[in-house]
Order: structure tokens, then C-alpha cells, then sequence
């Protein structure tokens, strides 16, 4: 009885154990290229009669939801009927798509196209394939966020990082938009002497913090030099540098002095709803904020500055940290290319994406869109600003390390709350090594 | 005799194989990797020994999450259990308002943990919580909840025990029924007072459930993720998280696995210390 009850538990673990081993049995097979053209030929050429299903992995937001991107991709679907596409998105929207993408590379469940915001974080393995100039031929700028020299992602949107204003609370008390750091300064001492709170900052859920944090360094620091990022992943500099350090300062002076007291505990809805409730005169945040000025119609006029430095306001930080991949692994190369390219050229679908966030365009034909009042003023004032792209949405090979940005996000959201800005910096450049000896193994 | 035990054996199967599927092999994969280097998305590792042990000496953001995560854990435990004793005490009477204060402490146990979060981060609120509007009402300067990290440290200890409390409330109730009313009634008529029969009797006879609830407070304490993942911005980690966030944002999953090694051993060491304890305690009284 002994010896039959320990066969049967050897059985069970062995059985077990190839049941949960399922989900790790891709390691034996290895990564053989990301090139998509070095793939083997697929014998289903687009436009052919054979069926091919397409797996494509979207970020559901409340914005961009499952239903905006099923009829989307029906209009692929629809002029190429032997595809059918699925779509692949969170399980829930407390797990990030990143996050979830990670899961579905490390089981094997990769998507042929997917949504992809981290290329730094998947290239290393191998599991994306390259684009080449001739596959994005539609895209404006054919030399960002290359790694290595190679493009992994086909960028399809470009926002701002920078202050809204109050027009009515300025025009009311005689200021008019900064043109240097010191007079942000000035105006936030100002309109703090009138019992007017001039910031809406919170650092509740984190991130938030970092707009303004990453503007500043951005516009006084990274600015200077087009390989900030590459630099200090070569390990040219360190972030307790004094430019850092000194712009970090300017974060907390704004986030100490000029942003109420409640700063700990103000989250992203309520940063929002200060600002565009009029209890606040500014709020630092990415151009996807001016969604809400028609959710939330505010009762005044909002205007859009750029986070100055010490000479100018010229210095935008932008964002094009975000865009369409395609798998490695994929069966289907050609047709994975041809659902990217649909995305960008067919001008309805891509000015519909456009327009639930007021974004810019990275194709190099204008998709013209029905646009906000203030959206239109940015786009006037965007072709006399220096575009950056932000330090810590850096692309390429300026990307921070993984682990870095979130690493980022905590120290911005400590220095907001009063803590020391050179520990919390040194504390950064530490994350920084130990990010950097595990990318090294 | 022997074919119904081979039949029982055939029937605990499946629940044998979900046991080893989902428990026993995770485990088991989480030790294995703790010794390598994989990063949780390539195809290739390699073992490197105790280097992700000896790291995590010298690791900030560990050292800082496990002291965070002991004085979460210490402050829960006091409450579960000083509160629990005393609202079990209080609670042990049968009348209606006494079975409703009963429902209305065990209430929020049903809540879940992300519920329960949202609930406080609400109710905690420097510009319009609930608790802050009814101290400015009393003339007093609006509470900083989320002012350092101690402070958010406290608030997440404060609303994780509301949740739990009722609990651990029933456990000592559950107690409180095994013990003999006879003792009561031989002490009354020996002369004790309440306090007297409180630290005599009660409490000594209260071990059995004191040992259940010190353990399990220590070790969901260690366990913490949830409420401290939704009610903080990152700024005070739990070791959990503080895993998460190394395989899933540093791409450091034996890294990760070696911090919930580390995690599983000092619970269990813990625990067995504890137990030890509790039981030479039960045993001497008994």
C-alpha cells in the first residue's frame, strides 16, 4: 500500500509539474531573429484565400476602449476578408499592458501586433521585430526611438508635457504666461499672497508627480544634450548631478510651497478637478488633460505654457513613447505589416485615434480632425517651441533602463511630500546600478 | 478495508493534483529560480548561486520594505488582538444589540480589500474626507493622512485592521464559549472582581485563540500587497510589493523569487517561534 501510495504521489508530481511547466516550455525553443523578413515565408500572402487569424494586443483605456479598436480593425477585416483579428487586451485595468504583455511573452501567447509603450523592456529578448525605413515609409520621423540603430515601433502619437493655465485668474490679476523660471516663480508667489493656490500637484497615485518633475529637468537639463539617456546608461553622469539636483530643487519648491498642503493626499482625479473646478490658477500635465476641458467644461478660458527654464519657455517635452509592434514569433509578417500600415493611412481611423485625446500626428501627411479651441492654440504655438522628448519616456536608445521610470515616479512623489532631494537622487543613481548589473547578466 | 482505502485515495486525486499544480509546483519553481539569473521574458538563464541572496543584503529598497512591512505587521497584530480580546469581551452577552453590534463589527470583513481601500482613501482625504471635515468641525487643523511615510504607514495599519478586526473579534468569541462558567462562578463566590477574573481566567484560557490569531495577524501582516498597492503611491512598499515591482518593472524575476523566498522564511520562522511559545503558555495553564 506504501509503495502504491508514493508511485501515485511521484505521479502526481510529475504530472504537476508538466502541467505547470506548460507556460515556460517556449524557453527551449529560442529566439532564432527579430528581423520579420528573416521569418520563414509565409505561404499566405495578403490578399490570399487562405484564412489567417491575426491576434492584436490593445491597451483598453476608458478613452480608447475594446469597442473603438473592434471597429477599427473591422475596416481591415473588412477589405481583407480571408483575416479575422482578435483582440487581446488587460484582464482587468488594474494590470498595466505592459505588465500583461510580459505574461503573454513569457507563456508563448505573444500577439502578432500589439500596442507597445516599453520597447526597451522586450527588445533584449528578441521579441520584436525590426521595421524598417521602407515598412513605416509613412511616418514623419524615420530616425526616433531607434535602438541600436533599428526601429522596433511604429510611433502613432505625439503629446506635450506642460502648464495649463487660468486665463481668467491671470487676466484677473495682471500676469501673463512665464518666460523664464524665475517668473513661474513670481507668479506662484503672487497668486499664493492673493489666497490663491497657484498649483494643483498631488501625489496620491504617484505618477502624477511627474510631469512637472520631468518637465523641469527635461527644459533645464536633457535639453542640452540630444543623448541625455544614452549617456547616462553609458554611465557618463549620474542623476545626484548638481544640473539635476538643482532643477529637482525648483520640483519641490513648486510642490512645497505653491500646491496647498495637501499634496499627499491629492490624486489624479482631484489635480483635475482643482484645476478645472477654478481652485487652482495652474496645472502641470500632458496634453492628454485637454480631453477634460470638454468633459468637464470649465467656466473660463484655458490656455497651455511650457514648463520654462532659466533663459526661456522655448523647450516642449514631448512624449512619442508609444505606438504599433509586431511579434518576432509571428506567422504572419506581411499581414502584421499591412494591419500597422491600415492603422496609419487610412485617415478616418487615424483621425478618429487622433481626436479622443487632442493628439498630434507622427504620419507625415496632416490627419486634419475636429479639434478643441485649445488644442488649435498649441498647434499654432508648437512649430516655435524646441521639441525634447522627456527624460523619463525617453525612446530608443535614450530610454532609461527597466525599473528606472517607476523608480523615477516614487522619488518625484517622496521630493513632493519634502524629502531630501539629493538622498532621494542618490537613492535613484543605486536603482540605476542594480537595473543595470541585472541587464548585464 | 483495503479497497476503501484505495477508493478514498483515488477520490482525494484530483484535489491532490490541483494541491501540487498550484501550490506545491509554484513553490517549488519559485526556489528554483531564486538561484539564476532569468529575467522572466528571455529564453536563456543561468544559475548564479546565493548572488540574488547576498544582493538583497545590500538592497535600499529591500531593507526598506522589510522594515516597513515588520512595523505594518506589529502594529496590525496589537490591534487585532488587544481590540479583538476587549470587543469580544464586551460583545460576549446575548441580546439583540449585542448580536447587532456583533453584525455590525463583522461587516466589514465582506468587504474586499480593494472596496475597503477606496473606502478609506475617500474618508481620509485632506480636502473634503469625511474625518478631516468632522475635525475642522470641531474647530481642529485638517489630519495629514498621507503626510510622510509613517503617516501613510499608520493610515493603511488603521484601515487593513477596520477591515480584519471582526475576525478576529469572532475567533476570541468562539474562545470565550469554551471556557467554563463554573470557573466564573467559583471565583465570584472566592471574592474576584471583573479585572481579576479578566487576567485570571479569561486571558489565561484564551491561549488556544490567542496563539490562532497572533499567527495568522503575523503572517496576512506579511502578506500585505492590496491595501497598501491602492491606498499609497509607492513611496512606502510592503516586501511584496516590493517583489512585484522587481519582476514585473526591473525585469528581475529570480530576483523576485529570492525576496519571496527570503518572505516565506522569516513567516515561517517566525511562526514556529511563535507557536512555541503560545503552546508552552497553553500547556502551563492547562
Amino acid at each position: 500500500m506504501m509503495r502504491m501510495r508514493s508511485l501515485v504521489l511521484v505521479l502526481c508530481l510529475l504530472v504537476s509539474m508538466l502541467v505547470a511547466g506548460c507556460g515556460t516550455s517556449n524557453k527551449s525553443e529560442g529566439v532564432q531573429s527579430n528581423e520579420v523578413g528573416n521569418q520563414e515565408p509565409s505561404s499566405n500572402e495578403i490578399g490570399s484565400k487562405d484564412p489567417i487569424k491575426l491576434k492584436f494586443g490593445v491597451n483598453v483605456t476608458p478613452i480608447l476602449t475594446k469597442e473603438f479598436w473592434q471597429e477599427s480593425v473591422a475596416k481591415f477585416t473588412k477589405e481583407h476578408p480571408n483575416v479575422t483579428v482578435e483582440l487581446v487586451t488587460s484582464p482587468s485595468s488594474n494590470v498595466d499592458w505592459t505588465t500583461h504583455l510580459k505574461t503573454l511573452l513569457a507563456t508563448g501567447d505573444m500577439p502578432d501586433v500589439m500596442v507597445m509603450m516599453s520597447p526597451g523592456d522586450f527588445v533584449p529578448s528578441g521579441a520584436l521585430a525590426e521595421l524598417t525605413d521602407a515598412d513605416v515609409d509613412y511616418l514623419s520621423d524615420l530616425n526616433s526611438g531607434k535602438m541600436g540603430g533599428k526601429r522596433y515601433v511604429a510611433i502613432y502619437k505625439k503629446q506635450l508635457a506642460g502648464i495649463f493655465y487660468n486665463k481668467k485668474i491671470f487676466a484677473d490679476n495682471g500676469l501673463s504666461e512665464p518666460k523664464t523660471l524665475q517668473e513661474l516663480i513670481d507668479i506662484s508667489e503672487n497668486l499664493k499672497s492673493k489666497g490663491i493656490t497657484p498649483m494643483s500637484i498631488g501625489a496620491k497615485d504617484g505618477w502624477p508627480t511627474f510631469v512637472l518633475a520631468s518637465s523641469l529637468v527635461t527644459s533645464m537639463v536633457s535639453a542640452k544634450n540630444p543623448n541625455f539617456g544614452a549617456d547616462r546608461n553609458a554611465g557618463k553622469f549620474t542623476y545626484s548631478d548638481p544640473e539635476i539636483v538643482k532643477a529637482m530643487e525648483n520640483f519641490k519648491l513648486f510642490s512645497i510651497q505653491y500646491a496647498g498642503n495637501d499634496v499627499g493626499s491629492t490624486s489624479y482625479t482631484q489635480i483635475l478637478e482643482k484645476f478645472f473646478k477654478g481652485k487652482t490658477a495652474m496645472m502641470p500635465m500632458g496634453s492628454w488633460a485637454q480631453g477634460e476641458v470638454e468633459r468637464l467644461k470649465p467656466d473660463f478660458e484655458v490656455g497651455f505654457f511650457p514648463v520654462p527654464n532659466e533663459t526661456d519657455a522655448n523647450v516642449i517635452p514631448v512624449f512619442t513613447n508609444e505606438g504599433l509592434a509586431i511579434s518576432s514569433r509571428t506567422k504572419y509578417p506581411d499581414e502584421s505589416m499591412a494591419l500597422i500600415r491600415s492603422f496609419f493611412t487610412d485617415k478616418e481611423w487615424y483621425g478618429k485615434f487622433l481626436k479622443t485625446e487632442m493628439l498630434f500626428p507622427t504620419t507625415k501627411e496632416d490627419v486634419p480632425y475636429e479639434m478643441s479651441a485649445l488644442r488649435k492654440e498649441i498647434g499654432e504655438k508648437i512649430n516655435n517651441w524646441k521639441q525634447v522628448e522627456i527624460f523619463t519616456d525617453a525612446t530608443g536608445d535614450n530610454a532609461l533602463l527597466p525599473g528606472i521610470q517607476g523608480a523615477w515616479y516614487k522619488a518625484d512623489a517622496s521630493i513632493s511630500m519634502g524629502t531630501n532631494v539629493k538622498n532621494e537622487l542618490a537613492a535613484l543613481d543605486k536603482e540605476w546600478d542594480r537595473a543595470n548589473a541585472a541587464l548585464e547578466k | 478495508m483495503r479497497i476503501a482505502k484505495k477508493s478514498a485515495f483515488v477520490f482525494a486525486l484530483p484535489g491532490i493534483l490541483i494541491y501540487f499544480v498550484f501550490m506545491v509546483v509554484p513553490i517549488l519553481l519559485c526556489f528554483y529560480y531564486s538561484f539564476t539569473n532569468w529575467d522572466g521574458i528571455s529564453d536563456h538563464y543561468r544559475f548564479n548561486g546565493i548572488k540574488n541572496f547576498t544582493e538583497l543584503a545590500s538592497d535600499d529598497t529591500f531593507l526598506d520594505a522589510l522594515k516597513y512591512t515588520a512595523i505594518f505587521t506589529l502594529i496590525t497584530a496589537l490591534i487585532y488582538n488587544v481590540f479583538g480580546i476587549l470587543i469580544a469581551v464586551i460583545l460576549d452577552k446575548k441580546s439583540k444589540v449585542h448580536n447587532f453590534a456583533k453584525s455590525t463589527v463583522f461587516l466589514p470583513v465582506v468587504l474586499s480589500s480593494v472596496v475597503v481601500s477606496f473606502i478609506w482613501s475617500y474618508m481620509t482625504q485632506m480636502d473634503g474626507g469625511i474625518i478631516n471635515l468632522v475635525v475642522n468641525a470641531f474647530g481642529l487643523p485638517s489630519i495629514h493622512f498621507y503626510g510622510s511615510k509613517m503617516a501613510i504607514l499608520y493610515t493603511v495599519s488603521v484601515a487593513v485592521t477596520w477591515a480584519g478586526l471582526g475576525y478576529f473579534t469572532m475567533v476570541y468569541m468562539a474562545a470565550l464559549k469554551t471556557i467554563p462558567e463554573e470557573l466564573y462562578e467559583a471565583s465570584t463566590i472566592d471574592g474576584a472582581g471583573k479585572t481579576s477574573k479578566f487576567f485570571r481566567i479569561t486571558l489565561p484560557l484564551l491561549a488556544p485563540g490567542i496563539t490562532i490569531n497572533t499567527v495568522l495577524s503575523i503572517v496576512w501582516g506579511f502578506k500585505q500587497y492590496d491595501h497598501m498597492k491602492i491606498m499609497t503611491p509607492g513611496t512606502v512598499q510592503s516586501i511584496t510589493m516590493n517583489s512585484i515591482e522587481r519582476a514585473f518593472n526591473y525585469n528581475m524575476f529570480s530576483y523576485a523569487s529570492a525576496i519571496i523566498l527570503v518572505l516565506f522564511v522569516i513567516v515561517i520562522v517566525i511562526s514556529v517561534i511563535q507557536l512555541g511559545i503560545m503552546k508552552r503558555f497553553e500547556v502551563s495553564e492547562g
